[in-house]
């Protein structure tokens, strides 16, 4: 152990951002090792200044380590140059609080918050000395879980996870650390805990089911072959926020990262059903945290990290029901404690002027808007409850209060899209250019910058468009030229995009079946990972992946799903219904938009479960 | 009131750079409750300076910063709020009152007492036998990197004392906003002359020095 550390301090003095992996934070926990019968080691697919920016990762740190028996301790994914190191010193992954290696801990949970960080979690458990292969493991391995958006598709992963923790994770977590520190203890085979694991509600055991597929490469079915485990595995909904667990205190990296603030999460869930997001579909319903819970919230994280920026959290703020009451509370809460209070992803139909003018008594922030299509056709394609002449009203408030930073999102790739929607794009830009001009001279604020960023459209699963194929690289690259061609011309605009190459990958991955992982090996074989760095990223490695395991990337991504054909996760019940999903595909192609869940319950499924969304329930009465 | 503070940025958080360092303690300053004064101005901040930046990768046992309060707090509150509020590994030892006059602590610092524990106990060997020659030198000349490039400088009137603890070399620097040492210069110069490659050394920081009235260094925070 003094050896390693030596060697550890050595690479320490060698590699370009050391702080990335010495930790002793304001907040970190340090637990005794022998004091507690589970320890876990939390697992960030990616550097520790994204990690470290992420929400999930304080709440699940916060949790474990809140029980007296258990510990929780971090793994980030290292950078190259540790990991050149770390082979030349021969020093496996050890985490950042006691620097203990992967394998002493009793479980590994990864969280997957995005597709492309699958290649991570292989190296990581590489690097970890931990089997990759769920099936190779031994009785004192780790048990690897897994959770996080992108499980709700587990089938890329399944050769690798031992268990899925589905949807929310305040309180399965604890079930599944429980089980395995009992396990531990019992002496069984490591089989038996994979059975304990797969009869708690929300956990799915890939190994206890079987893939079958027809001729044309579709998936037949999904079934257990073992009695432990369901049919299907109902995902995990916590249904009052307010008694859910919150972290009252987490660390504070010394260093800056992406996110660095409090992250007040406001609600969960968004009533909106736009019919790309795949986060709309998975987080429903929507559950509020009510005003005097967040305000306690707010004060003791304010208390523990002395952080003096603040931000709401939630797919959708401005339809958190009293926002005004809650901005003004908090900004007279912390009236004289410089803390300033943003709303990252601002909803223009939503957001009040008065709020607006209220946060701006702290900082401006540049102001962020999402029309994502350029046309009220396109956008009633998606159900995107935006028309033109809100944002209008929006981006004229804002500058003629002052604010000369504006960013549109927008998405290119979408159903049914044409060229005429790519120039309502443009135009878009700039009627948003032309509004900026109008306010006189002495009154706006100087240095106009229009960001339109325009990202490729991924279809996903557990959304309308899962049956969709993606734009081949080719088209879309084209749209990319097409919109770059046009903007050029209008007064402050920057136009934003990325090659095509990671959405298509992105497009293979997140809808692939269980055969995916032989070409997530491959690639691992091949040294892809950090794919989410440009500099580092090879699509000719992925390429040659899919083909050394026989497999079209095209299949996955380019093409069209048939109406009956069975989806790779439908043995996962998002609570969401296939039929829901259809009908709301189908209305897409017909233009026609479907209402707020808030106006009326649209019957997505949920509504068959009795006391998990309030809206449902009131109807039932 | 200006309170000045003296604390330790420790072995495990050598690798934080200055200005994430300040901020960290800004921010624990923050969490104290404590009556803190802040900049006026656009974006407001805690008024704290330090008498010196310590370079990354050093370990620091006794800096120094300097805190402006609102309304006046002893030495033994602040000190106590402070710990409860600063990581386990950047601990402070001691706070005393500054009167209002005091000189800025920045403009203060003549030097500082560094010990350079060596990784490597030959190249301890080769630095003890060569030590008395080295500092027998009229002068050292040694190539000092600055932002227009690398410049030789000699080193010798800025070495006021250097002698061996064991494996560490203990070395009083001079370190001034016009000229300084710093210790991987010496480092450099020594190897040189003792004809070795330069070895591995942990940086510590032992205190700041400033100049008391007859003429001599003394640490910084007794002035
Ligand atoms: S059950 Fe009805 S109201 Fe609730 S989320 Fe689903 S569609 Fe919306």
């Amino acid at each position: 152990m003094d050896d390693m550390n030596a060697r550890i301090e050595r690479m320490l003095e060698q590699v370009q951002k050391a702080p990335r992996y010495t930790g002793g934070e304001m907040n970190a926990v340090h637990k005794d090792w022998d004091s507690v019968r589970l320890h876990y080691g939390f697992c960030f697919p990616d550097t520790y200044e994204i990690g470290m920016s992420h929400l999930g990762l304080k709440i699940l740190y916060g949790l474990v380590n809140e029980e007296a028996d258990s510990l929780c301790e971090r793994f980030f994914m290292p950078w190259t140059d540790m990991m050149a190191l770390m082979e030349e010193e021969d020093i496996p992954l050890f985490s950042i609080e006691s620097r203990r290696p992967m394998r002493d801990f009793d479980m590994i949970g990864f969280t997957l918050q995005y597709e492309m960080s699958y290649t991570n979690i292989l190296m990581m458990l590489k690097l970890g000395r931990v089997h990759l292969l769920s099936a190779e493991r031994e009785r004192d391995e780790p048990i690897v879980v897994a959770g996080g958006p992108c499980a709700f598709n587990p089938e890329p992963l399944a050769d690798f996870i031992d268990a899925f923790m589905i949807g929310d994770g305040e309180e399965v977590t604890l079930e599944v650390t429980r089980t395995i520190a009992d396990w531990k203890a019992s002496g069984e085979p490591r089989i038996e805990c994979l059975r304990h694991l797969a009869r708690i509600g929300g956990v799915y055991v890939p190994a206890l089911y079987d893939v079958t597929y027809h001729e044309d490469g579709t998936v037949a079915a999904v079934t257990p072959n073992d009695p432990a485990a369901p049919e299907r595995v109902l995902r995990c909904i916590v249904t009052d926020l307010d008694s859910a667990y919150y972290p009252l205190t987490m660390p504070v990296p010394y260093t800056e990262v992406v996110f660095d603030r409090i992250m007040l999460e406001i609600m969960r869930g968004c009533t909106r059903g736009c019919r790309f997001c795949q986060a709309g579909m998975l987080y429903r319903p929507v559950r509020e945290r009510s005003l005097p819970r967040l305000l306690e919230i707010a004060q003791k994280l304010e208390d523990a990290t002395g952080y003096e920026e603040m931000s709401l959290s939630s797919l959708s703020s401005g339809d958190y029901s009293c926002l005004p009451d809650l901005i003004r509370a908090l900004l007279k809460q912390f009236k004289g404690r410089h803390v300033s209070v943003s709303l990252p992803s601002l909803r223009l139909d939503s957001v009040l002027k008065e709020s607006l003018e209220e946060t701006q008594q702290e900082r401006k922030t540049s102001l962020t808007f999402a029309p994502e299509a350029g046309t009220q056709r396109l956008r009633d394609v998606i159900n995107k409850g935006v028309t033109e002449g809100d944002l209008m009203e929006k981006v004229r408030d804002a500058f003629s209060g002052g604010w000369s930073g504006v960013k549109l999102y927008f998405m290119i790739g979408l159903p049914t899209e044409t060229d005429a929607d790519l120039d309502g794009i443009v135009d878009l830009a700039q009627k948003v250019s032309r509004a900026y001009f109008e306010v006189p001279k002495g009154q706006r604020a100087k240095g106009l910058r229009i960001t339109v960023s325009a990202s490729s459209f991924v279809p996903k699963p557990v959304t309308p468009f899962q049956w969709e194929p993606q734009d081949t690289q080719e088209e879309l690259k084209r749209k990319q030229r097409y919109l770059r061609d046009r903007l050029k011309n209008v007064k402050g605009v920057v136009f934003n995009y990325h090659t095509p190459e990671l959405s298509f990958l992105e497009a293979c991955v997140s809808r692939a079946d269980r055969r995916f992982g032989k070409v997530l090996m491959r690639a691992h074989e091949l040294g892809c990972m950090l794919d989410g760095w440009s500099d580092i990223f090879s699509f000719e490695k992925w390429l040659q992946a899919f083909a050394d395991c026989g497999l079209d990337p095209l299949w996955y991504a380019c093409r069209r799903r048939g109406e009956d054909e069975v989806m790779p996760w439908e043995h996962i019940d998002s609570g969401i219904t296939r039929s829901f999903l259809r009908r709301e595909y189908e209305k897409s192609l017909r233009e026609e938009t479907t209402r707020d869940c808030r106006k009326g319950c649209n019957a997505c499924g949920l509504n068959r479960l009795k006391g998990v969304c309030a809206i449902a329930d009131a109807l039932r009465v | 009131m200006r309170m000045l503070c003296v604390f330790e940025k420790s072995e495990r958080v050598r690798h934080i750079g200055h200005l994430d360092i300040m901020r960290t303690v800004g921010r624990a300053l923050r969490r104290t409750g404590l009556p803190l004064s802040y900049s006026k101005g656009f974006s407001p901040h805690v008024l704290l300076t330090f008498a010196s930046a310590l370079s990354v990768g050093a370990v620091g046992r006794r800096e120094l910063m300097d805190v402006t309060l609102d309304e006046d707090v002893t030495p033994e509150a602040f000190l106590a709020a402070l710990n409860a509020a600063l990581p386990p590994e950047m601990q402070a030892s001691e706070a005393r009152p500054l009167p209002e006059k005091h000189p800025a602590l920045m403009a203060m610092v003549q030097g500082a007492e560094y010990e350079l524990r060596l990784m490597d106990a030959e190249a301890a060997d080769a630095f003890r036998a060569a030590l008395p020659g080295f500092l027998a030198q009229a002068e050292i000349i040694t190539p000092r990197k600055t932002k227009s490039g690398v410049k030789d400088c000699d080193i010798r009137p800025l070495i006021h004392r250097l002698s061996m603890e064991g494996d560490a070399l203990v070395a009083t620097l001079a370190l001034t906003e016009r000229e300084s040492c710093k210790p991987d210069m010496l480092l450099t110069a020594l190897s040189a002359f003792a004809g070795i490659d330069v070895p591995r050394a942990l940086v510590i920081r032992r205190r700041l020095l400033g100049l008391s009235e007859d003429g001599t260094l003394v640490p910084l925070e007794t002035l």
